[in-house]
């Protein structure tokens, strides 16, 4: 099948939002602090409003009469920097002019008077004794959640949030344990970088404004809209145009409110395109630092792990509390079985960029430390690091602790395809490190409802309303996937309608790979929905005595009765045609007896084995083989599902080798700019690399469908690094292993031998 | 400040075309705005993404480090040049689909195009000559090992029907 989106997308006729224009529309540019922390004293934006192609300029006086802050859970993040700005490429001011080279030009000509602030760039800074605070901080707010769980918004100067979790008695299972090892590991941040950046397009009418965007929460952006501008809801409208990738940097609500406000002072339809530098002043996945303390008993068994999950948050909240949340109850204790669990997250305050959603959402950084620590314990015990993981994998079925989604894949089963196609038994060629891992996230979303609406018209064709958005991972072919099996109908003639938050059904935003599972079990509930509306149809028109009624390829059949959908329609209808409409719901509902109050929507394993060169002159590391492998439970696109763990796998070869945003000691980025910002290219790949789409058929989606839009990034920086790490005898504890940091690690290892 | 134009003329896509430009427009806006071919798809703005990648008499380059004034009297082929006028499908483009060597699209016009100018001077490239040529653009999807599967099926294709 090939879906209408990829023909023109081959074609080049796919249109994203940075192709949209609207008739009259002006042009924004935004004047960035260059500063890591500074106080405004003043903004002189005289000379920028003397400019004849300039209709308007914001600063944060023109946020008088919003609730102008942003961020999930915790709203600290002003649409323009008010009284300060808490890192280098924070917006202070707006302009609006007539073209964008206009726009540029103004902006340029804004000055901002600053008085420059201590600089705050890393996490030992931040929680440094005399670290100066970033926010005026209220007191510490204990919340209670689930069993086992409790969370403190702003416990510390410069800390946002720090989560617990703990299950079972950790002191006893320590006291009695063979064993017990503690490492710290860490891990540095990428940068998205989406081709095309984040775009918005706004209109305000007066009363209400209409937005286009890139934004993958559509639904959620037009709640914050409304809250911003005291609005109804109903005064805003959304549309998520297809986007050209995201990796997160698209979710939750970005400039899109500064761009309607934007609109409502210029009295005409404003967009607002970043660009690449600008993305990557935006967002960024989170810096972490991970302690591990696991105990393990004289025979191999893992038996219980106290660990810290510490994020540097950037300047802003945006999605941090929840990625610490996931990340530490999650992804810390990994795919394993234990006597006992005590997992902290931090997420700390600093004056650099903001870092919030990316791909992995918190595992990436918790399955590196986690899988790093596993290969040096094995090490440590004498024991074969697949053997080791084997034996204290979770079980199909087995939850990992009381209130939580049992085990629905076969971890085993995952582990062993991957150390059998790398050939682990066999002897290694020298000079060749062979390294394993297996990561874990939850996937399908917190507390969930996902409504889709399927639409079949007199011709046969079938037309899907839902919230999934459009990234490149193929919604369009999943959906007609599932409506053409449904309705016995050609998958060609289904067709996934563009998203607008007066048409579209609602849902919570596409996050933690939820469409196949999650938006796809609504899909095909609408779906069956219509097939018994058209079976009922079928009844009335059809004399009952001709026997049973039945839908078998897109043809009603009753006895000797054969009527096509055409048919059907015209004799139930008559000449004017009309349509079939069924609904249809998936919901993960709330769970008092879950940590996080409710459970996860499945499990995301992730399984990876590589095969390393080092080079012990330059410490270049060539990745000679990578099989990955993930379970989609069942593949409703098998292409796609190969696609994302290609995909994933090689954003984790990059994590592992080569990307990582640099900071100057004063929290300035030293790489911003796609020149100094290194990203793999088709000579990155290994030269065999092979990805594995497992069906273990236990998910909660269509024939136990789940998602697996993150899986691979989690385990592939752990496989390659346990990989230099068997080549090298270096006990790697960081990333990326650029040959810099390969080449001290290997002198360390020497020293200490 | 004072703006200079030229007027130039050019082969684009196949059809004989004028424009009268500042002599400091890129040509990456001069094909998005005044031609609309959206298929020119804008990334970095830094010749680094290859998003952009246009043909100049075959030759790929990056239209958003090239200025307009450039393109006079010069062959220009965009992405829209590579079917035929009756829609079929350049082989490049048709492989593309059958190895699902996409995923967003950001990327697809620019890849097919320096696919396509390879596998014109190189009808069998060697996998080090397609990965040397398709390094010249970036897939952040990640997309890569099935961008190189589709470069190898095209030189398939186009060797089955030339």
């Amino acid at each position: 099948m090939t879906a209408a989106n990829d023909v023109a997308r081959v074609r080049g006729t796919f249109a994203y939002a940075i192709d949209l224009a609207l008739p009259g529309m002006l042009h924004a540019a935004l004047v960035r602090s260059p500063h890591p922390h500074a106080e405004i004293l003043a903004i002189d934006t005289a000379a920028a409003l003397a400019d004849p192609d300039v209709v308007a300029v914001a600063t944060a006086d023109d946020l008088a009469g919003l609730d102008p802050w942003q961020g999930v859970v915790v709203r600290d993040q002003p649409l323009l920097a008010i009284g300060k700005a808490r890192h280098t490429g924070e917006p202070v001011a707006a302009v609006v002019a007539r073209d964008p080279a206009a726009a540029a030009r103004a902006a340029a000509r804004i000055t901002v008077r600053w008085r420059v602030l201590p600089p705050v760039p890393s996490i030992e800074a931040a929680l440094a004794p005399d670290a100066p605070a970033l926010f005026d901080q209220g007191p510490p707010e204990h919340l209670p959640k689930g069993p086992g769980a409790e969370a403190w918004r702003e416990p510390a100067r410069n800390v946002l949030w720090r989560f617990r979790f703990r299950a079972g008695d950790a002191d006893a299972v320590f006291a009695r344990a063979a064993h017990v090892f503690t490492d710290t590991y860490r891990f540095p941040r990428m940068s998205h970088l989406p081709i095309e950046p984040l775009c918005a397009v706004a209109r305000w009418d007066g009363d209400g404004g209409e937005v286009w965007c890139n934004n993958q929460d559509p639904f959620l952006l037009r709640t914050d809209l409304a809250r911003i501008f005291a609005l109804p809801e109903a005064a805003i409208r959304v549309h998520a145009l297809p986007a050209g990738a995201g990796f997160g940097a698209k979710s939750y609500p970005k400039h899109e409110a500064l761009t309607l406000l934007l609109s409502r002072l210029a009295r005409a339809p404003v967009r607002l395109a970043l660009t690449w530098d600008e993305m990557m002043l935006t967002l960024s996945q989170h810096a972490a630092e991970v302690t591990l303390t696991t105990a393990v008993s004289a025979e191999g068994r893992l038996l219980a792990r106290r660990a810290l999950l510490r994020l540097d948050g950037g300047a802003y909240a945006d999605a941090s509390v929840i990625v610490c949340e996931k990340g530490a109850y999650r992804s810390l204790p990994g795919p394993y079985r234990w006597q006992a669990v005590e997992s902290v997250g931090e997420v700390v305050r600093t004056a650099t960029v903001p870092a919030g959603s990316f791909r992995g959402f918190g595992g990436p950084q918790a399955c590196f430390a986690g899988e790093r620590q596993l290969d040096a314990i094995a090490r440590r015990l004498c024991l074969d690091p697949v053997e080791f993981r084997a034996r204290n994998l979770l079980r199909p079925g087995e939850a990992p602790w009381p209130g939580e989604t049992p085990m629905d894949s076969d971890l085993e089963d995952g582990l062993a395809t991957v150390a059998s196609r790398i050939g682990w038994s066999s002897a290694r060629a020298p000079g060749r490190g062979r390294g394993i891992a297996v990561g874990m996230k939850d996937g399908g979303g917190f507390s969930r409802r996902s409504l889709a609406v399927v639409k079949l018209a007199r011709d046969g064709s079938a037309l899907v309303l839902s919230g999934i958005a459009d990234l490149g991972q193929g919604p369009e072919r999943v959906a007609a996937a599932i409506v053409a099996e449904v309705l016995g109908i050609d998958p060609a003639r289904v067709r996934l309608a563009p998203i607008d938050t007066d048409r579209t059904p609602h849902d919570q935003g596409t996050h933690a790979s939820v469409g196949a599972a999650m938006v796809g079990l609504a899909i095909r509930r609408a779906a069956e929905a219509v097939r018994e509306r058209l079976l009922a149809l079928a009844a009335e028109v059809i004399d009952e005595a001709s026997g049973e009624i039945a839908l078998e390829a897109g043809m009603i059949r009753c006895g000797n009765v054969v009527l096509s959908i055409p048919a059907l329609f015209d004799r139930a209808f008559g000449a004017q045609g009309s349509e079939l409409i069924g609904e249809g719901e998936a919901r993960n509902p709330f769970d008092a007896a879950a940590p996080l109050g409710s459970r996860c929507g499945f499990w995301m394993p992730s399984f990876a084995a590589a095969e390393v060169t080092v080079d012990a002159e330059t410490g270049r590391v060539v990745v000679e083989r990578l099989v990955v492998a993930g379970d989609a439970g069942h593949a409703i696109d098998p292409a796609g599902c190969r696609a994302q763990t290609e995909g994933g796998a090689v954003q984790g070869l990059a994590q592992a080798l080569i990307e990582a945003l640099a900071f100057d000691g004063e929290g300035r980025l030293a790489n911003g700019a796609p020149l100094l910002y290194r990203m793999p290219s088709v000579l990155d790949l290994p030269r065999d690399f092979e990805a594995i789409t497992l069906e273990h058929g236990l998910g909660p989606g269509p024939h136990g469908a789940k998602g697996l839009g993150e899986h691979a990034i989690l385990a592939v920086a752990a496989a390659i690094a346990n990989a230099v790490a068997d080549a090298t005898g270096a006990d790697i504890r960081s990333l990326p292993l650029n040959p810099d940091a390969v080449l001290s690690a290997v002198a360390e290892a020497a020293g200490e031998g | 400040m004072v703006d200079h134009t030229e007027r130039i003329t050019f082969d684009l896509d196949g059809r004989a075309v004028v424009a009268t430009v500042a002599t400091n427009r890129l040509l990456i806006d001069l094909l998005r705005e005044e031609f609309g071919i959206i298929g020119v798809r804008a990334g970095c703005d830094g010749g680094v993404c290859g998003a952009c990648t246009v043909l100049i008499d075959g030759v790929p380059a990056t239209a958003c480090l090239m200025l307009a004034v450039e393109a006079d009297r010069r062959r220009i082929t965009t992405i829209r040049g590579l079917e035929r006028a009756d829609g079929t499908l350049h082989p490049v483009q048709r492989a593309f689909l059958e190895e699902r060597a996409l995923q967003c699209g950001s990327c697809t016009p620019g890849m097919v195009l320096l696919a396509s100018a390879l596998l014109a001077e190189n009808p069998d490239p060697d996998e080090g000559t397609i990965r040397g040529w398709m390094s010249a653009a970036l897939c952040r999807c990640g997309g890569g090992a099935a961008i190189l599967r589709a470069v190898r099926r095209a030189a398939e294709l186009m060797r089955e029907t030339p």
